[in-house]
């Protein structure tokens, strides 16, 4: 396969970033997007050149760590599906690609590639973990839980923290992400006992680094761990169900 | 450029928008009551608008009507009064967080706006600063036309009193002029896309956790009630300019 890449390169989060294009002769349908990056990498350092910088760890769309935009669409072309999963099969020959950073103001540009998510982790050491003993592993078994609760909780516990949500919206906006750690750890009963604290403090977050939710959907034909939209909506249930509960943690 | 350095892990100062107290989700929430306000207000006031095919008769009793509705408990226009005070409220809390919620929104995106959006929801969604600018603009534009009768009203505007209302006359008399009834349409259009995707918005904004199958419902029905309002709306101006109705 020919391609044309047009890929982002930032020295470090001080500098401008621009564009600069390759032309890719020997591409193979079976590469990943990380593959093609590789690929290109091996051709610039051969010359003596800087390498792309980017963010990979699994490669088998379980970790979270990847994530480029590709031709404007987080993770790539291919819905629900991270950048490790999607394969050059997905273009056609001599296509241009145009590779960037995820994309919002709370993602800055660390290098290239490479953004600083820690915004991410903020909201969930703000919130996104029981404090309650909770036992060791074995005790969970003792509480039973209805198989259905048990699988919507899983649906929502998915998340891999990728980020595409936020880089997906419009408006910044990370209510796919805080709202499935509240979906996920209030429909649990270990999650329970602080269930009003946790979206005080995980809403206060977002409020902090992401926009508000406009209700456009993106961040769900995005999320490669396709958490569902209702989401979304969790985060103002949550926030609500607090107000009503002034000064409780439950 | 700004030469801010990050460090991973910090917090980048944001600019305060709007006053601390009014959270995203709380504005959400003001934006989807008053929201739903209107929807109910449009889709009354469209079955009001369309008295206009009874004739000039039922149409301006309708107006009396609600001028002397709660009498002699209010005054005359009492009622109507404290309707109007409670919709311009709502219309303040709905503009004011609309712009809360549309800066916010662009300055947590940053620099690089979002391109290559999916389908007729992120459309609608994308447009709702700009489709709301516009009923402002047509909200102004109707009251001085069709209420106050002042300015963009016609010559011939004729005030009612509690003898009686000439809002049949009015109404005539404005969509006779072309430009006008083609304004009507589309702000009718315009009403339309912001409805759609509003009224689908508020069941997310109350907190209602919907499933695919229910979310994909309220999506239509919030598309259907929009094209109800619209093309009953829409009926007149058309039916005015035809001469179907004068
Ligand atoms: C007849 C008049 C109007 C009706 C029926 C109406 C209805 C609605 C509804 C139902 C929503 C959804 C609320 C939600 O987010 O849950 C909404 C949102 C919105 N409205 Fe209006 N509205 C009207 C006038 C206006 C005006 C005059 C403006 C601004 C000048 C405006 C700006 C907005 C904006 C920007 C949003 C989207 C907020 C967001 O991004 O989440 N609207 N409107
Ligand atoms: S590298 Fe782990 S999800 Fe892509």
């Amino acid at each position: 396969m020919r391609l044309t890449i047009e890929v982002w390169r930032q020295e470090n989060p001080d500098v401008p970033g621009f564009f600069e294009e390759h032309a890719i002769e020997g591409a193979q349908e079976e590469m990943s997007l990380l593959e093609l990056i590789d690929y290109l990498n091996d051709h610039l350092v051969s010359e003596g050149r800087e390498p792309i910088a980017y963010d990979s760890d699994c490669r088998e769309g379980i970790c979270g760590t990847c994530g480029i935009t590709v031709n404007d669409q987080p993770h790539g072309p291919v819905p629900n599906t991270p950048s490790c999963r999607q394969h050059l099969r997905s273009f056609k020959d001599g296509q241009k690609l145009r590779l960037e950073p995820l994309r919002s103001a709370a993602f800055p540009v660390i290098r290239d590639l490479v953004v600083d998510r820690s915004a991410m982790d903020r909201v969930i050491q703000a919130g996104g973990f029981v404090a309650v003993d909770a036992g060791t592993a074995a005790d969970a078994d003792s509480m039973q839980i209805g198989h259905g609760r048990a699988e919507k909780a899983l649906d929502f516990a998915a998340c891999i923290g990728c980020g595409a949500c936020i880089a997906a919206c419009p408006n910044g906006a990370a209510n796919l992400f805080a709202g499935s750690v509240l979906n996920h750890l209030s429909t649990l009963p270990q999650g329970k006992p602080e269930r009003s604290k946790r979206a005080r403090s995980i809403i206060q977050e977002i409020d902090e680094s992401f926009g508000p939710c406009s209700v456009y959907g993106e961040c769900a034909v995005t999320c490669p761990a396709g958490i569902p939209l209702s989401a979304i909506a969790a985060v103002n249930r949550e926030r609500a169900r607090a107000a009503l509960r002034r000064g409780k943690d439950d | 450029m700004s030469t801010t350095s990050v460090r991973a892990g910090t917090r980048t100062p944001q600019k305060q928008i709007g006053p601390r107290w009014l959270s995203n989700v709380l504005a959400k929430y003001i934006m989807a009551f008053t929201g739903i306000v209107f929807g109910v207000f449009v889709l009354v006031h469209m079955f009001g608008n369309l008295k206009v095919y009874l004739g000039p008769e039922h149409f301006n009793d309708y107006a009396l009507w609600l001028r002397t509705l709660l009498e002699p408990l209010l005054p005359y226009e009492g009622f109507l009064w404290l309707f109007r005070l409670f919709l311009l409220a709502c219309l303040a809390g709905h503009v004011y967080c609309a712009w809360v919620i549309s800066a916010r929104a662009k300055a947590r995106r940053g620099k690089f706006a979002r391109k290559g959006l999916h389908g007729f929801s992120s459309f609608t969604a994308r447009t709702m600063p700009v489709t709301g600018i516009v009923l402002l603009l047509f909200i102004i534009f109707h009251l001085l036309d069709l209420t106050a009768g002042i300015g963009v009203a016609t010559e011939n505007f004729q005030h009612g009193s509690e003898a009686g209302s000439f809002a049949y006359q009015n109404l005539i008399a404005s969509f006779s002029r072309p430009a006008v009834a083609i304004f009507y349409l589309l702000a009718m259009v315009i009403l339309f896309l912001h409805l759609a995707h509003g009224l689908y918005a508020t069941v997310n904004d109350f907190g209602i956790t919907l499933g695919q199958k229910a979310r994909s419902t309220v999506m239509l029905l919030s598309g259907l009630f929009a094209l109800v309002v619209m093309l009953g709306n829409i009926t007149i101006p058309i039916a005015v300019l035809t001469g179907l109705v004068s």
